[in-house]
């Protein structure tokens, strides 16, 4: 069934076999495809099949990682080499262990009816994406990068403990960027969609997306530097939680990189902020029955009423703060060791519908595109970020407003959320609903 | 890597055999290092192999792409199939014979990374650190990132191109943390290039060492940035994130194509200041952007993208080129056989000028001077983007009054260019990895002191506090 689970333990062999007595092999496998149409024609399609595997050995409590994808023995003996020699030079640690094999319950992520839907289906789905932007309005001019994608990986674990998993996970995505031109002016608006399940998938909500952001900025004008309520579009609000997530991990804490670190049991968050991790969140992108180390995935509660109760763990970081693994120690890829991470982190949804948080608002700026997320400061945090959006006057949509710039600090920011809404939505791993912050500095 | 011109010349066969205008095969061999030094030890250290191949046709301006890590002739070949059934049926094109191209670049590392032990550079971290802690007291937490990359790449198409290259890359960056009370600042410096360790002699990693100290240190006593609209003056040091972000993605050639670039169709037109000239040079000896061939095996060229403020072309892979009835740039890079190359740059800069950097302060009453910027983000269709300042000044009355934090600046590509009122003789560089479509590409940029009339600050101090 699983050739990766026997590559796994043949490297977890081989390195027994040169005297090492703690070892982990992870192995995965992934096969992808990637379509991109423009102007009805398929533009790029791209197929992907790789296979890799990364080692972690603990010699005299040392921690050596090399990865390859040579899986030929040959290369699965110089990875074990690489790994051993940097056990020479890295410090004793004793808080890196591996687990051993425990029951976890399966989460079912798998497709099993895509491989047999034909590529030009699927290259029919991405076209539909992009008529559907077209449709939406005359104002649209282009559609760029109007893409399906699909991701089949399978994942094996194997260590000297006699852990052995196996798990298979599909995942579906469709998006693209509309750009609508009014007077000369062009505005640029993304749709995007994610699903395990390929029916699931909706091509047409998707490009509508794309092209009702392009029109809805026709027009955008600046406006003055204020203070204001700002509200943020669930897309944004998961960006934000993006900048946040990084400081809820063990690592951030244990290395002093987080401005939660001293904060557990208090508030850090107005009243209505709750932040969950949810490895078992089957709308997240990064849904998964065990993490990269093999312990089960399930559901930590980060942030209650604001205030702060924890950090999502890995066994290394667990281990070092004496509590038990969260179930996130998570890689980016085989190329990666596992780290205390992320798995799918949201804000827990509220009761009121994002209409009706706007039409609650007298002045402000509904925030439906912020640039340089990646620029906020994770340890002092601060932000200063280019945003785009719709300007509040009365509970209603005024005008499309642009090249102002919001700026604060991400403490003060959570503790002025006044709103949550209901309509929690995924951003890849990262959720967040229609989320109202009052008194923020914006500047035009 | 021991490929025969037969073996390839069979698998470009397979890929057009079903018609195809153009088709090619990347091959890839890499060896990365990569350790990092946290909390005083040795934190992390990896190694890897990656090796891989991906093979592409190109019919009537759709591209079917492929890869695999199985290396084996019969593996590229059942990729080449994959991407034949992707083509319409078509005419055949018949394979030119190989010829390898020539590239004047001159790349010889003098010391291989992978001839310096593990051990060796541990300790030239362990130095980087110590040199950053010894700043001052108020250094709290220092990180050093060292990365080797030693890629070998093989790429033949079916018009008779046929390069080698050896590319070889080393980086080191130091983080530092320094840290007052309450207050916490960071500060960051690397020093990389497509260059071997010769490149990391150990005065110039302690110097960069005690500058990020140094500068994290001066941040502490920093008062928020001011918001508004007001003159900036950015430091040649500061580096050329501006340039990277204001006009080199807008002029890359997939973008001007696809319509979404503020520059399309404005060849020959004044798209910024007189005086500014904006060129990309994949040539430059050692530099972090450098190769002798870019990743479609075009030798590595230098391009003018805007002259004295006229734009004067734009950054060209294969298949943009040909679209435009051009000549490639030799811009055509990939992050690695995952991706199918497209436009992108390589060091970027805009020339100096004649203004020395200290006249440029001296005229300036009042503004932003920038000795240091950190990421950015364009977006290319409107040309607004945003980057963030990590070190930053006021200037009042023609001198560099007290740091401020925090501020970012947000402006338009074409308006700001045209703005641009004083360009100084120097010029300072930067190292980065850009991202584009999901590729990183090791990149640097550069620009001199330059002075913008107005850009919009987006600062966190209270209005009250402003000026």
């Amino acid at each position: 069934m699983s050739t990766i689970l026997d590559l796994a333990q043949q490297a977890v062999e081989i390195a027994k076999s040169q005297g090492v007595s703690e070892v982990e092999a992870y192995s995965s496998q992934v096969a992808e495809l990637e379509v991109e149409v423009s102007d009805g024609q398929v533009e790029n399609l791209q197929k992907a099949e790789e296979t890799g595997l990364s080692l972690r050995i603990l010699k005299n409590g040392r921690l050596g990682f090399a990865y390859t994808n040579d899986l030929s023995r040959q290369g699965l003996e110089r990875a074990v080499q690489e790994a051993i020699e940097i056990t020479q030079v890295v410090p004793e640690d004793r808080f890196y262990s591996f687990p051993d094999p425990i029951d976890y319950e399966p989460l079912d992520l798998l497709d099993r009816e895509y491989s047999r839907v034909p590529v030009e289906e699927k290259i029919e789905l991405a076209k539909e994406i992009e008529a559907a932007a077209r449709a939406y309005d005359s104002r649209v001019r282009k559609v760029r990068m109007a893409q399906y994608s699909e991701r089949f990986y399978e994942v094996a674990i194997a260590n000297s403990h006699g852990l052995a998993i196996f798990y298979q996970v599909t995942g579906f995505s469709g998006s693209t960027m509309a750009v609508a031109e009014a007077d000369g002016v062009s505005e640029t608006g993304w749709g995007f969609d994610f699903a395990h399940r390929l029916k699931e998938l909706d091509p047409k909500r998707i490009g509508e997306e794309a092209a009702r952001r392009s029109v809805e900025m026709l027009g955008a004008k600046r406006v003055a530097s204020q203070k204001a309520d700002i509200v943020l579009d669930p897309v944004v609000g998961a960006e934000f939680l993006g900048v946040i997530a990084p400081a809820l991990t063990g690592e951030a804490v244990q290395k002093g990189k987080s401005l939660f670190y001293d904060k557990v049991g208090q508030e850090v968050a107005s009243k209505v902020v709750n932040i969950v991790d949810d490895g078992r969140q089957v709308q997240g992108a990064a849904a998964a029955p065990v993490d990269d180390e093999g312990v089960p995935t399930g559901r930590t509660q980060l942030v209650a009423e604001g205030k702060l109760q924890g950090f999502l763990h890995s066994i290394y970081t667990a281990g070092k703060a004496g509590v038990e693994p969260t179930g996130n120690g998570l890689r980016s890829s085989y190329r990666g060791r596992p780290e205390s991470s992320p798995s799918n982190i949201y804000l827990v949804p509220g009761d009121k519908g994002g209409e009706q948080i706007i039409s609650e608002v007298q002045k402000g700026l509904y925030v439906t595109s912020v640039m340089g997320m990646h620029t906020a400061n994770p340890i002092s945090g601060d932000f200063s970020l280019g945003a785009s959006g719709l300007w509040i006057e009365n509970g209603e949509i005024a005008y499309p407003v642009r090249g102002v710039a919001i700026a604060g600090n991400i403490v003060s920011f959570l503790k002025s959320v006044v709103e949550v809404g209901s309509d929690l939505r995924f951003t890849g791993s990262y959720g967040a609903p229609t989320v109202r912050v009052s008194g923020i500095s914006i500047s035009g | 890597m021991e490929w025969t011109q037969e073996s390839l010349r069979r698998v470009l066969a397979k890929a057009l055999e079903n018609g195809g205008d153009f088709a090619d095969v990347y091959l890839e061999n890499r060896h990365s290092l990569r350790m990092v030094r946290e909390n005083q030890q040795l934190d992390k250290v990896s190694i890897g192999t990656d090796r891989g191949a991906g093979v592409r046709v190109v019919m009537s301006g759709s591209t079917a792409y492929a890869y695999t890590n199985d290396l084996t002739e019969e593996g590229l070949l059942e990729i080449a199939g994959v991407v034949a059934k992707a083509v319409e049926k078509g005419e055949q094109k018949k394979l030119k014979p190989f010829r390898q191209a020539e590239s004047n670049v001159q790349v010889a590392p003098a010391i291989d990374p992978r001839q310096v032990k593990l051990a060796g550079k541990a300790q030239l971290l362990e130095k980087a650190d110590e040199a950053a802690r010894a700043v001052d007291k108020r250094v709290t937490q220092v990180s050093v990132v060292y990365r080797e990359t030693l890629q070998d790449v093989l790429i033949a198409n079916s018009r008779g191109y046929w390069a080698q290259d050896n590319r070889c890359r080393v980086a080191l960056a130091i983080m530092v943390i320094a840290k007052d009370g309450e207050i916490m600042q960071t500060a960051y410096e690397s020093i990389g290039g497509a260059a071997g360790f010769e490149l990391l002699a150990e005065e110039s990693v302690l110097e960069a060492a005690r500058k990020a100290a140094e500068v994290a240190v001066r941040m502490l006593s920093a008062k928020p940035a001011p918001s508004g609209k007001m003159p900036v003056v950015l430091a040649a040091e500061a580096g050329g994130t501006m340039v990277h972000e204001a006009c080199g993605h807008g002029l890359e050639a997939d973008l001007v194509q696809k319509g979404v670039s503020v520059y399309a169709g404005k060849l020959g037109e004044q798209v910024a200041a007189k005086g500014v000239t904006v060129i990309d040079d994949a040539t430059l000896p050692n530099h972090y952007g450098s190769y002798r061939y870019d990743d479609e095996g075009i030798p590595a060229q230098r391009t003018v993208l805007i002259e004295d403020g006229i734009l004067k072309g734009y950054m060209y892979d294969l298949l943009t080129a040909e679209k435009d009835g051009v000549e490639s740039t030799g811009n055509g890079r990939r992050e690695s056989y995952h991706h199918r190359p497209i436009p992108r740059m390589s060091n970027t800069f805009i020339a100096p000028g004649t203004d020395k950097a200290e006249d440029i302060i001296a005229d300036t009453p009042y503004g932003l001077y920038v000795t240091k910027m950190g990421g950015g983000q364009v977006n290319t269709a409107t040309g607004d983007f945003v980057f963030e300042v990590s070190q930053g000044f006021l200037i009042r009355d023609g001198a560099v009054a007290e740091p401020v934090r925090g501020a970012t600046l947000t402006g338009n590509g074409p308006e700001a260019l045209k703005l641009i009122d004083r360009i100084g003789n120097d010029q300072g560089f930067t190292i980065g990895t850009c991202g584009k479509n999901g590729q990183g590409a090791p990149v640097c940029d550069a620009q001199p002191t330059i002075r913008i009339k107005e850009l919009v600050v987006g600062g966190i101090a209270d209005e009250e506090d402003a000026q």
